[in-house]
């Protein structure tokens, strides 16, 4: 125990160098400052909204709508005595993201209930999403001032009839049923809710495989690199207790680089939502509670004991990699094969259901063991256990076989003859 | 008095290639026995296998009358190896790396001190040991290996080129504290291709070529069987 524990010790101390702790460091505040930048936008973006507006019209009616965009956190500058020209030109030079114009005999065609038309031009100064949303509020203003109007047309020709009634006579009362348990909600309001209920799921896993690996592959082959790997292997410890100090130091400080990245994604992905996206998870929460799509105790036990076959599975196979890599370059070529098989999973699980593939193509993903946590959280809510737990066990199966497989090469000669280079054995002879 | 290293029809092969076809010698307690032979003769295939790094094909190796195959681990505990292209951990103090590397033969926290106290004195580098290992020179590195290799007195030590790339003066500090460890009981297994270096440390040599053992003695011995006035002429005389 006292060898092992100076290796591991060593282990770490490799691992964590200034490089790394720069580089974490680095990741926490760029996502900060990145997440602080995309909040002030976004608070622009839902604050006050300066809007030009050229009233040709002057009636009552177009009036009315220029005060219902006031009441609808829009600042309306108006441009008085202007020709649609030039009002576009006088919008150019100001801050305003909309010019809309209210052309003249507007209101009398609203009088006389036939379709009357308004014009929006939008300035684009950026082509990010949040720059785009205030022309979207615009039409959603525009969309409740058709009701308004629409609303006051039946009421004068339909006196005694609900208006709502009339324009929607089909209503749609929604529900959805998980296996025995029912809500009110609709189908694609909870899969949304799913799916950003499992978000940090294959992200957290991602990120743990890639830097557990990367340190695990890198930690054999700087060993292999510096020439000390023979001077280990002669030194009175097991090859086995060499394999698990490297996997669990690598795994401990992966894990921790993970966690680090993970806190920093977090405070990135306030900065973006803040409270919109608490208080939508509030709404929900009550919808998911119902339909049971929630994790107790056992269900985040389950789910982290897949996570952390994965990571194992991901830490085996980076060992044997490491193996036949050269140098610490070529190790760094070796991870590519691991991270597309975290990758491909990851992929197939946002775009397709694997319940719903072809034969072939399930047992394509099925055999990569990096699949199964991304299925855990959809079996857990759909109560399919035996997928879940044939999914551990297979894991736990892969797992033992990589080890095997590692120790047999650090216990032979393969440990020091074995090299890949691009999908050639080459056998060193001393 | 036992041989402290006994090889008889050691052969290795890599795929089809065969590396050692069948090799014999002995390790004597307190001498240096060198082997020596052009480039892919198969010292280092030899001396790795002593190591316990790479596995023995046919034949029997016995160190300290044990099971060399079966015992590893005790064989390690008693042997040190320092390979010819050798490195230290360059992040690591010099100090720090010593202790590392102490840690795994002493039993005691004493013990570990003592081995670390030796090496300290080998290395002769004073307070360079506080500063990491990258920023040695060659020489540097090469003499806190070797003090690696000799600070916990192993019963062998395995020394594959151990003055390769060093400078004149480093080259002859390495060879003086080589001696002085034999004189203290530690058994040398060495390869070299410095002529100079075999005759000055090795108590017996054995000329090695193409996995096979061509001839072995004392350099004086060698000398007087191929009319040879040094070991660079044995050297010749043996490969023809």
């Amino acid at each position: 125990m006292k060898k092992f524990l100076n290796l591991l010790k060593k282990e770490i101390k490799e691992l964590v160098n200034v490089q790394l702790i720069v580089s974490l460091a680095f990741t926490l505040l760029l996502f900060n400052f990145v997440g602080q930048m995309s909040r002030k936008e976004v608070q622009k973006a839902i604050g006050v909204q300066t809007i030009s507006a050229l009233d040709l019209d002057g009636s009552a009616s177009s009036q009315a709508i220029l005060a219902g965009l006031e009441s609808a956190r829009f600042k309306i500058e108006r441009i008085e005595e202007k020709t649609k020209e030039q009002a576009i030109d006088i919008a150019r030079g100001g801050e305003s993201k909309l010019l809309l114009v209210i052309p003249s005999g507007f209101g009398d065609s609203l009088k006389d209930f036939k379709p009357s038309q308004i014009e929006t031009y939008s300035y684009m100064r950026s082509f990010s999403l949040i720059g785009a949303r205030g022309s979207a509020i615009v039409r959603g203003v525009i969309s409740a001032l058709n009701n308004v109007l629409s609303d006051s047309f039946l009421k004068e020709k339909l006196p005694g009839l609900d208006p709502a009634s009339l324009k929607n006579p089909i209503k749609s009362k929604d529900f959805v049923i998980v296996q025995k348990r029912m809500a009110e909600a609709s189908a694609s309001e909870v899969a949304g809710m799913v799916s950003s209920q499992s978000l940090l799921i294959p992200v957290v896993l991602m990120m743990i495989v890639i830097y557990s690996s990367q340190m695990v592959i890198s930690a054999v082959a700087m060993e292999k690199q510096n020439k000390t790997l023979e001077t280990l292997l002669t030194v009175p410890i097991r090859r086995t207790s060499i394999i698990t100090a490297k996997m669990l130091a690598a795994g401990l400080v992966g894990l921790l680089s993970a966690g680090i990245y993970m806190f920093g994604f977090k405070s990135f992905m306030g900065g973006i939502g803040g409270d919109e996206l608490k208080a939508a998870a509030s709404q929900g929460g009550a919808v998911m509670r119902q339909l049971g799509l929630y994790f107790d105790t056992s269900g985040y036990l389950i789910l982290g004991a897949s996570l952390f076959l994965a990571i194992l599975v991901a830490l085996a196979l980076a060992m044997i990699l490491g193996v036949l890599a050269e140098d610490f370059r070529s190790a760094q070529s070796m991870l590519m094969p691991l991270m597309f098989m975290v990758m491909i999973p990851y992929f197939i699980s946002l775009f397709a259901d694997i319940n719903t593939v072809s034969l072939p193509i399930k047992i394509f993903i099925l055999a990569i063991p990096f699949s199964h946590p991304f299925l855990v959280s959809q079996n857990l809510y759909l109560g399919n256990y035996g997928m879940i737990f044939g999914g551990l066990a297979y894991m736990l199966v892969v797992f033992t076989v990589l080890v095997v497989f590692a120790a047999r090469i650090f216990s032979s000669d393969k440990i020091l003859t074995m090299k890949l280079r691009i999908g050639k054995k080459r056998t060193v002879v001393a | 008095m036992d041989n402290v290293l006994t090889v008889k029809g050691l052969k290795k092969t890599y795929g089809k290639q065969m590396a050692l076809a069948g090799i014999d010698f002995e390790v004597r307690p307190g001498e240096v026995f060198a082997l020596i032979g052009p480039n892919g003769a198969g010292k280092t295939t030899t001396l790795r296998i002593i190591a316990t790094l790479l596995t023995p094909g046919d034949g029997t190796i016995s160190f300290l009358n044990h099971d060399f195959r079966k015992e590893p681990d005790l064989v390690r505990e008693k042997i040190s190896y320092l390979p010819e292209e050798a490195g230290a951990y360059k992040n690591m103090k010099g100090l720090d790396y010593l202790h590392f590397m102490a840690n795994f033969y002493a039993r005691t926290p004493e013990e570990e001190k003592a081995f670390v106290d030796r090496a300290v004195e080998i290395t002769e580098l004073g307070d360079r040991l506080k500063t990491k290992v990258g920023t040695y020179s060659k020489g540097m590195t090469r003499k806190i290996l070797l003090a690696r290799a000799l600070m916990t007195k192993p019963v062998l030590a395995i020394l594959d080129e151990p003055t390769s790339g060093l400078d004149v003066l480093n080259a002859l500090e390495v060879r003086e504290i080589v001696r002085r460890y034999v004189k203290e009981g530690t058994s040398v297994l060495l390869s070299s291709h410095n002529m100079l270096e075999i005759e000055f440390l090795s108590d017996r040599v054995a000329l090695i070529d193409k996995g096979r053992i061509l001839d072995s003695g004392t350099p004086a011995e060698l000398k007087e069987r191929h009319q040879a006035k040094n070991m660079e002429e044995v050297f010749r005389s043996s490969l023809r």
